[in-house]
């Protein structure tokens, strides 16, 4: 009885408040906590928020007449111009986010053990992300997603095998009218399922963190002062992008409807998917590209443990060197796809070796090196 | 007091002043430009009028509806008589005579082409007062044209813009300059009809959220401050 009587009235009547709130006050976290490690957080509100947004966009998108629908939305839904251009600048955001969330877990070695799950489900969020935006630049039925998703279905019809009989169940084919009805689907399904791979973040970063009992802190209101402030920073950020810079997170050949046998100059893809694009791009066969991709997600996967440096290697200043060259690397690729650079063919072949280069050979080297 | 309102009064007089003689054109700037822009309904409702005359024998601009006219600032009876005019109501879609074939290629429909074209308005522009004599050395294809601006430089649509196409109703000297920056700043604000509405919020998020950023990290500074 006075267990009772020491819980709310709420929590006494589901149990799962209760363990919430104590959730919230158990002293766990470390103190003195970067603001850099609130990304994932706002990385989950971004995400709540996309989800929030796109369910608007839903109940007026029209797969069977995508363009004519997003320029309904955009002109003649009240108030859809904003819902659009929150769903537009959120997505710019959040990748930001995602890129340099997993950019600083490389840095500060995040990733080690007994960490590797956290990292493991950071590398999985950037590829979640990545097919969900490619998706969503797909569905805007401009001639930029239109000729992206021609050029994947292509690849796809060309492959044969495992690889291309996933892509044809994907995309259900050549691209054609009802392509979209089932990628509006997927899109949706995937955004959403980024909230799972958040969660699972966060779980096996509380069971990796190492903290004093004596100097722990609780969450409320410590970290809770602290997101919310690193929360309105991003939102700050996000009226200044949404507001006054709302082409940032699109191509200016989307603007044209898909269709016909003209092909836009400057077709691309967005900021966020050109790096991959990049690498991608430089193979010549969709078998070679395929491939790529997929030794380049496995040792992004297997990093923890191409990290030679043991638990308690120090951390080297030759390797925080070639993360930034990395960093670099993975801009340039992105400025390469865009055609921004000159010579953009050749560099973009130049960073996608040494993409491969530092996690094949320079992380194992430099770190059992620094270590000694 | 007395001093900032004699300035407030100078500053009035030197705009209402101001307010007609705003030249445009030297050098080529477009009032929807920039972080800060808003529409120029003046130029815009010129521009209207030269798309009604001249443009719309072979463009549509099917995006945009009668009724939406009325955010240039023409009065509903003003609109539903453009429609009228036209053999519509206030909601149908704003469609030129039907696409002439010109050589094989299709006058694109207008609703997007400001944002649909690197540069926007200053691409109308440049491509409007662009038409000249090929240079030597070029040799057009038949039924084409020759346009510095265009990519390319050839196309089929011929030099339509001159001096007086149309009669402004509000003094304008209609020049073939003044007619294309018109023209450009209306199909800026028919690709981008929030463009306003936009900025607007904008600025006000803006400082609600420089103001919470502060308050913010203040509070998160009190918080921590207890704990040490």
């Amino acid at each position: 009885m006075t267990a009772q009587t020491n819980q709310s009235w709420a929590a006494s009547r589901l149990p799962c408040l209760a363990s919430l709130c104590a959730c919230l006050n158990a002293r766990t976290m470390a103190p003195g906590g970067s603001y850099f490690a609130a990304f994932p957080f706002l990385i989950a509100v971004l995400a709540a928020f996309l989800s929030l947004s796109g369910i608007v966009l839903a109940v007026f998108y029209n797969p069977w007449h995508a363009f004519a629908s997003v320029q309904f939305i955009n002109r003649d839904v009240n108030q859809g111009w904003l819902i659009r251009t929150y769903h537009a600048t959120g997505t710019t955001l959040i990748f930001a986010l995602a890129y340099l969330h997993l950019f600083r877990s490389i840095l500060i070695r995040a990733y080690r053990a007994p960490a590797e799950f956290s990292w493991l489900m950071s590398v999985k969020l950037l590829l979640v992300l990545l097919l969900t935006g490619w998706l969503g630049f797909v569905l805007t039925g401009g001639a930029a997603g239109h000729l992206s998703l021609v050029n994947a279905a292509n690849a796809a019809l060309s492959l044969g095998g495992l690889p291309g009989a996933v892509g044809l169940w994907f995309l259900g084919g050549p691209a054609g009218q009802g392509t979209l009805a089932r990628l509006e689907v997927f899109h949706a399904l995937l955004g959403i399922s980024l909230l799972l791979v958040v969660w699972a973040y966060f779980a096996s970063r509380k069971a990796a963190a190492q903290v004093e009992p004596a100097k722990a802190v609780a969450f409320y209101p410590y970290y809770l002062a602290q997101y919310f402030a690193a929360l309105a920073v991003l939102a700050f950020i996000f009226v200044l992008l949404g507001f006054y810079a709302p082409g940032v997170s699109g191509v200016a050949a989307n603007h044209i409807p898909a269709g016909g046998l003209a092909l836009p100059l400057g077709a691309g893809v967005p900021w966020y998917l050109a790096p991959a694009a990049g690498l991608l791009g430089v193979f010549p066969t969709a078998k070679l590209a395929v491939a790529a991709a997929i030794v380049a997600v496995v040792l992004l996967y297997a990093l923890p443990w191409l990290d030679r440096s043991g638990p308690d290697g120090a951390k080297g200043k030759v390797y925080c060197f070639f993360t930034w060259v990395l960093a670099l690397d993975v801009l340039g690729l992105g400025l390469a796809a865009a055609g921004v650079l000159p010579f953009s063919p050749v560099l973009a072949v130049l960073f996608t070796g040494w993409f491969f280069f530092h996690f094949l050979v320079l992380t194992p080297v430099v770190t059992a090196m620094e270590a000694k | 007091m007395r001093r900032v309102f004699a300035l407030t009064a100078i500053l009035t007089i030197l705009g209402i002043a101001n307010a007609h003689a705003e030249d445009t054109l030297s050098p080529l700037h477009f009032q929807s430009q920039g972080p800060l822009g808003t529409i120029d309904k003046a130029a815009a409702q010129r521009g209207y009028e030269v798309y009604k005359s001249v443009c719309a024998g072979c463009h549509s601009l099917g995006k945009v509806h009668y009724r939406d006219l009325e955010a240039l600032g023409l009065t509903p009876a003003q609109a539903a008589g453009e429609a009228l005019a036209a053999g519509g109501t206030l909601n149908s879609p704003i469609k030129g005579a039907a696409p002439l074939n010109m050589g094989g290629a299709i006058p694109p429909d207008l609703s997007s082409i400001a944002a649909q074209r690197p540069g926007g308005p200053n691409y109308i522009y440049n491509y409007l007062t662009g038409f000249g004599p090929a240079p030597a050395g070029v040799t057009l294809l038949p039924g084409h044209n020759y346009n510095a601006a265009f990519p390319g430089g050839q196309t089929a649509m011929p030099d339509v813009l001159h001096d007086g196409a149309v009669t402004y109703q509000d003094g304008v000297q209609p020049t073939k300059a003044q007619e294309a920056a018109d023209v450009a700043e209306f199909l800026a604000w028919a690709a981008d009809p929030n463009l306003d509405a936009r900025h607007q919020i904008g600025f006000r998020a803006i400082i609600f959220f420089a103001f919470l950023t502060i308050i913010a990290v203040a509070s998160k500074r009190k918080v921590w401050r207890t704990q040490a």
